[in-house]
Order: C-alpha cells, then structure tokens, then sequence
C-alpha cells in the first residue's frame, strides 16, 4: 500500500552497506521509520532529503501494518540546512530532537506536536540562538504529550499554589518562592515539603512566567524579550525534570555541551 | 537443503554487507568446489587481518605494522593532512592518486543525538600531531552530510588557534550526472562553490 505524508527527518542510522533506516515526524502518522534503498551512494535518487531537519513529502510503499515501510520518494518541501551548518544550533536542536524520540511512541499520530516543531524549526532558522524558543518547545511539549511538571498545585497534598500574587519579602529577606522536587516532578508546600530530596527554588515570577507561556500563542513569543534570569529559572527546572524522566543516558550529550563551551563557538 | 557444514558455511557468508541467502549458497558452493589451498588461503586472510591488523598509532589507518606504510613512507608530503571518518576512506582518495601527503582518521563523526562526543574520535591526537609536526595544511574530507559537516566544523574550531591553513573538500554535483535531478541543497552548495573559469 503507498502511503503519502508530510514528514521532518528526525534521525538516520546506516543500515548495511549504504541504506538508512529514517526516523520522521510525520503529519499522519506521527513518529515513523522508513527503510531508504542506497541513498549513500553518490548518485542516490535522494540526495540530501534525508538529512536530519529535512521538511519533505514523502510516499512509502509496505503492508498496512509494516513496521518498516520502503521509502519511495522524498522531495524538499524546506531543507532547514542552514539550521545543521551551525554546530551550536544543532547541538540545541538535538535535545529537541531528543524529546521526540524519547517521548513520542510509534505510529501515533500527533499533528500538535507536528506543527510546534515546525514552527519552531521555522523560526529558528531566522535567529536560532533565542532560547525561549526552545524553552517554548519543551514547555508545549511536555504539556501535549502530558509530561509536564506540576507547577500549579502541591504534589502531595494537592492545594493549589498562590502564583498569581507578587513576589513579598519578609524584612527585606529574598522574595517568596517555591519548592520544585525533581523526584515527584511537582511543587511540594511548606507543610509537605520532601525529605531528603534537596529542592530547586522556583520565585513567584518564573512560576507566572511559565504560565503564560503555556497560554500564548508562538506568534507572540517573537515579541517577547524577558530576562536572562528568569529564562535561566525556569530552564533548569524544564531541564531537570526531562533528565530525571528519560533517565541517565544523557550525560554524553552533556559532555558535547561541556566541550562546546569550552571552544566557544 | 543443506546441512552441517555447508549450512553453517552459508549463515557466515549472509553476514557479510549485501549478501543474501541465495549469493551466500552460492559462494559455499563455490568455495566446495575450490582447490584447498585456495581456499585455505581466503580463511588465513581473514583471520590474519583478524589477528594481525590494528589501528597505526600516528593515523589510526588499520594496518599491520606500526607506522602504517603510507606514514613511514617517505616520499610522503608530511606538511598536509587529509582527515577522514572511516579507515576505508583513505582507500576511496588514494584511488584518485590526486593526493600525495598523510592521513588522519577520526574513527566516527560527531553525533548529539547518538551521544558520539569529541572525546570517542581521535580528534586530540590530531591536535597533537599539528602541534608536533610541521603542518601546513589539514584538508577536511568528512563526508558531505550533517554529522561529518559538524565533525568538520568543530575540528575547525578546535585547530583555529594553531594557525594551520584548514581546507575542506568541494560540494557539488556528482560527474555524469543531470542538473535537473539534483536536489536544492547540492545544487544551492555547487553555485556557492563555483569557480572561474
């Protein structure tokens, strides 16, 4: 049967001597991997569609349930290359790649998460060192896939955090804040609060901060500019909390970061 | 149908890349029929490049004496280098017979998502060599696609600082081929890349 979809190359792996198995995001079908005959090879019908970050159409030939359809086809639709040339984008961009491979089962489809990786891969590629860009992303992602934090209740005993108040200070001590517990993926209240598990503090503002980015739309983060701080904030929270789900394989990849900085590319 | 040795003979044969069952009955076959010394040979072939080969400690080609004969060969041109991903590489540009200076292998490129990080390639060992050795160039020739591009780039980065002359081999279109079946990203590389003429 010849299927026919939308789809952004999320990984390749070489399989044999010049195959690859390509790993898409798909409009229909959601995570996808497609078996792809010689594109290896110099003259291969494929060219460079199958590069990660590639937008392209593609048809696959394979029984209804096939686990691994044939790739027939695969024209451009955008290539986002300029996005792959730059050696800290990608490295960004592959904990987003990361996400989608961790998170999203096969063959479900997911046309909201299709899109919001579109649009950001899009806006990327106009300035791709934003990073409330990508701060966006894991946010949304999270949130459709059901991942996300809990941010606005105690994860114990469920009442619901005061968020939408300023920050006080109390004789001119540090402004209120709350207690995020990477181990129950939640805020825990001073009257539950966790033992032995050592908290990361989260102010009022990044807590409301986080809200509203769950609330607005991507057009509008463009126009969005707030501070490093607080980005930071929020950040090792959303970071933390993905670790902690996807488990211990990541400290590789944190080592490409180290060393990145190091160069300071 | 086979069995006994002949079937165990064909099972080895189907993991070798791009045979199937029916090649692989094929060449047990075949190898049936041979003189034994024959194909005695092929089998001290296999596990002498098994026993014997390792990589050379200054390339990390796979060789079986250390330094590997293109690194002790003197009529060598010691000041460029041509950096390659895979040992197999270096057979791919000694056929162009275009390039008389060394190699260095990285043994893999660089990939975020698979975790390949700068410290599993031989990338510091590089660094040492244009330290040590007068270098006057390093010709970057990774492959043409988003991890070699990033091995490239990196390493770049890395050799910046040493004041070596870092080229990196053309993009374009493959010889013999058609306009009109390249796809926009090689043809956009191979309009950036023209040249005069």
């Amino acid at each position: 049967m010849l299927k026919r979809t939308d789809g952004i190359v999320l990984k390749s792996t070489v399989f044999g001597e010049a195959d690859l198995i390509v790993t898409y995001l798909t409009s229909d079908y959601g995570l996808l991997k497609a078996f792809a005959k010689s594109p290896r090879k110099i003259r291969s019908r494929f060219g460079s569609s199958l590069e990660p970050l590639t937008y392209s159409r593609i048809s696959m030939l394979g029984k209804e349930e096939s686990n691994l359809p044939r790739l027939t086809q695969s024209d451009i639709i955008r290539p986002f290359y300029s996005l792959r040339e730059d050696f800290k984008c990608l490295l960004n961009i592959s904990e987003i790649l990361e996400l989608n491979l961790n998170f999203l089962p096969e063959r479900e489809s997911h046309p909201e998460i299709f899109r919001l990786l579109l649009n950001m891969l899009t806006k990327l590629e106009f300035n791709c060192s934003n990073r409330l860009y990508y701060l966006y992303f894991k946010i949304r992602f999270l949130e459709i896939t059901g991942y996300s934090p809990r941010l606005d209740a105690c994860g114990r005993c469920g009442d619901t955090v005061e968020h939408g108040r300023p920050a006080k200070r109390k004789n001119g001590g540090p402004p209120a804040h709350h207690n995020f517990y990477v181990s129950h993926g939640s805020i825990i209240c001073q009257k539950c609060i966790a033992e032995g598990d050592e908290p990361i503090r989260l102010s009022t503002s990044a807590l409301r901060f986080y809200r509203s980015l769950l609330k607005w739309n991507p057009a509008a983060i463009d126009r969005i500019i707030p501070p490093e701080s607080l980005l930071s904030e929020i950040e090792g929270i959303i970071n933390s909390h993905i670790r902690y789900v996807l488990g211990p394989p990541r400290s590789s990849y944190g080592a490409v970061r180290k060393d990145t900085a190091r160069i300071a590319l | 149908m086979t069995q006994g040795i002949i079937e165990n003979l064909i099972t080895q044969f189907t993991k070798l890349p791009g045979i199937g069952r029916k090649t692989a009955q094929r060449l047990a076959f075949f190898v049936l029929a041979m003189p034994p010394e024959e194909a005695k040979g092929i089998a001290r072939a296999i596990i002498d490049v098994k026993d014997k080969g390792r990589f050379c400690s200054v390339c990390f080609n796979i060789t079986d004496t250390d330094p590997c004969g293109i690194c002790s060969d003197q009529s060598r041109d010691r000041s460029a280098i041509c950096v390659v991903e895979e040992p197999s590489n270096i057979v791919a540009v000694e056929k162009t017979r275009s390039f008389r200076g060394t190699y260095h292998v990285l043994l893999g490129a660089l990939s975020p998502v698979d975790g390949v990080t700068p410290d599993r390639l031989k990338i510091t060992e590089l660094i040492r060599r244009v330290q040590s050795d007068n270098v006057r160039e390093i010709i970057l020739a990774t492959n043409p696609n988003t991890k070699g591009e990033i091995t490239a780039r990196y390493i770049t980065e890395v050799l910046k600082p040493l004041n070596v002359k870092i080229t990196r081999i053309a993009y374009g279109l493959p010889i013999g081929s058609d306009i009109e079946f390249a796809d926009e990203v090689t043809l956009t590389k191979s309009i950036e890349g023209r040249r005069e003429m």
